[in-house]
């Protein structure tokens, strides 16, 4: 998610000299990862994350200005450790885009912004309202890539309107479209990776971010008469401060539409590659949790996501740095070849094991409930049902791109 | 000291001694016992630390957040299952024993 910048360009930051502590830490320095570079990584992060990790579980990488931690124990360790890791960044690009989200706050004051979002994301609301509100938005969405025809793009014209349109109901933004969804949560994330600081990517997030505050100011009057299930109708009441509120519902925006978008375009991808797991799947329909999980592992669609150092410390076999700023690099910890075989396979056969795809920890990810029933449960078993004979056309006209954040791009398909 | 006693779905035993309040989840967790995940970190969000309590002990009621995520679990949900994050030693009640499930996702 975002990288700040920090006072050192290029080099780790000095290890803290006392002979004192560098007896009570061993451990050995953090390789130098300088053949690591952010095209590469855009392009196809995989081999690269395979390098990293067979030398070791995090690496100082200039490219990016920062640790990168790639090992499953050791991104384990981070998630399970908030003392020491900290998701309370300074610098934060996320904080500068879409203002201070719980995301980026350490207990006990992220568990009370949590703890705002009451049922909404919880598995009893998502049966008794949200599943009813899936169908139709699949209906209304797998109609329109229908009436596209054959050549219709699989991303655009049906997973992004999709998700986006589970996602507007959701949060409760009743006056906005689904278009307006997709362009917010694009453009605040560009924001929270703007690394270049690119001041056009500025100017649009913050175009973004005042939109949403004024559909946030118009929609409270509005769900306080007619309250529903919507997260914006329960913080409509709530003792939360406004500019709290705000900041949860952009990071939300952010968080909940491209990424069910991306695991859902990434699992079709996946079984038109192979008939033989797509047979499994529909020979026995229960197995389509067991893509979705796969599917998450294989390609994480968040990536990489933010950590800073409090005190200096040795995780995994690696000194780091009091203040150090860390890349908790999900996308690779999740192919460690010392806990999956095959780890570079897609294959939803495998013995199953827990994965890091949605974190762990206190930011565990709230909306795991919401995508695995809005994607395994509705769209997935729906799509092949209805398009018995759906295919990449042509395979080789699919594209998937990215690293932070990772997923098809464009898929055209006729069935 | 209270203790929480693991059976493995293979039969294996495992008894630890934990400080008052420790809940099932944190400890295993902590001390490495096998068949107990905890991803979320005891938010009672992610159901990956199912458990089968053993014998008629005293336990708080399942809050309403801790009874529909037991609808989610990976092994089939009995009478006695609970969210291992949720239920702790101590207070009166110094030794808890519980089943792990066969899988957890």
């Amino acid at each position: 998610m975002s990288i700040a910048s920090h006072d050192t360009a290029s080099t780790p930051l000095p290890h803290p000299s006392s002979a004192q502590d560098a007896a009570a830490e061993p451990g050995r320095e953090a390789p130098i990862a300088d053949w690591v570079t952010i095209e590469d990584l855009d392009r196809d992060p995989f081999p690269i994350y395979a390098r990293m990790r067979a030398e070791a579980p995090v690496h100082w990488v200039p490219a990016i200005n920062r640790y990168m931690v790639v090992g499953f124990d050791a991104c384990h360790e981070v998630e399970q450790d908030a003392d020491r890791f900290s998701a309370d960044e300074e610098g934060s690009l996320m904080k500068r885009s879409m203002g201070h989200s719980m995301l980026r706050k350490d207990d006990p004051e992220h568990q009370i912004d949590r703890a705002s979002y009451g049922s909404t994301l919880r598995p009893a609301t998502i049966k008794n309202v949200w599943m009813e509100i899936f169908a139709k938005n699949h209906r209304t969405w797998m109609d329109h890539l229908l009436a596209a025809g054959p050549g219709a793009d699989f991303v655009w014209d049906y997973a992004a309107p999709y998700t986006a349109d589970n996602l507007r109901l959701i949060m409760g933004f009743h006056s906005a479209t689904q278009e307006d969804m997709q362009r917010w949560s694009q453009t605040l994330i560009n924001g929270t990776g703007n690394y270049a600081d690119d001041p056009e990517v500025w100017a649009q997030a913050e175009r973004s971010s005042a939109e949403v505050d004024a559909a946030i100011d118009e929609m409270i009057p509005y769900l306080l008469r007619h309250p529903d299930a919507s997260l914006l109708s329960g913080l409509a009441s709530m003792p939360i401060p406004m500019e709290a509120i705000r900041a949860n519902l952009k990071m939300t925006i952010g968080g909940g539409l491209n990424e069910p978008r991306d695991v859902l375009a990434t699992t079709v991808w996946a079984l038109l590659n192979r008939p033989e797991q797509l047979a499994a799947v529909q020979a026995d329909p229960s197995l389509w949790g067991a893509a979705f999980e796969e599917s998450v592992r294989w390609v994480a669609p968040i990536g990489m996501y933010p950590r800073q150092v409090t005190q200096a410390t040795v995780l995994d076999g690696i000194r780091l740095p009091a203040g150090a700023h860390l890349g908790i690099v999900l996308g690779a910890a999740n192919r460690d070849a010392s806990r999956w075989d095959n780890a570079e396979e897609y294959d939803l056969l495998r013995p199953k094991q827990a994965h890091l795809a949605f974190g762990g920890g206190q930011h565990f990810c709230a909306g795991t409930w919401i995508a695995r029933a809005q994607v395994a449960q509705v769209s997935l078993p729906a799509v092949f049902a209805e398009l018995p004979g759906l295919r990449l056309a042509p395979p080789e006209a699919s594209v998937d791109k990215g690293w932070v954040f990772r997923g098809m791009t464009q898929m055209p398909v006729a069935w | 000291m209270p203790t929480i006693t693991y059976h493995q779905p293979s039969g294996e035993r495992t008894t630890l001694e934990v400080a008052e309040g420790a809940t099932v989840m944190r400890t295993a967790v902590t001390n490495g016992v096998p068949g107990i995940v905890g991803e979320c970190g005891g938010q009672a969000m992610c159901a990956t630390c199912h458990v089968y309590v053993r014998g008629d002990v005293a336990l708080p009621e399942r809050s309403e957040d801790e009874d529909e995520m037991l609808d989610c679990t990976s092994s089939e949900r009995t009478d006695a299952s609970r969210l291992g994050c949720q239920i702790a030693v101590g207070g009166g009640l110094d030794s808890l024993e519980v089943d792990v499930p066969a899988s957890q996702v």
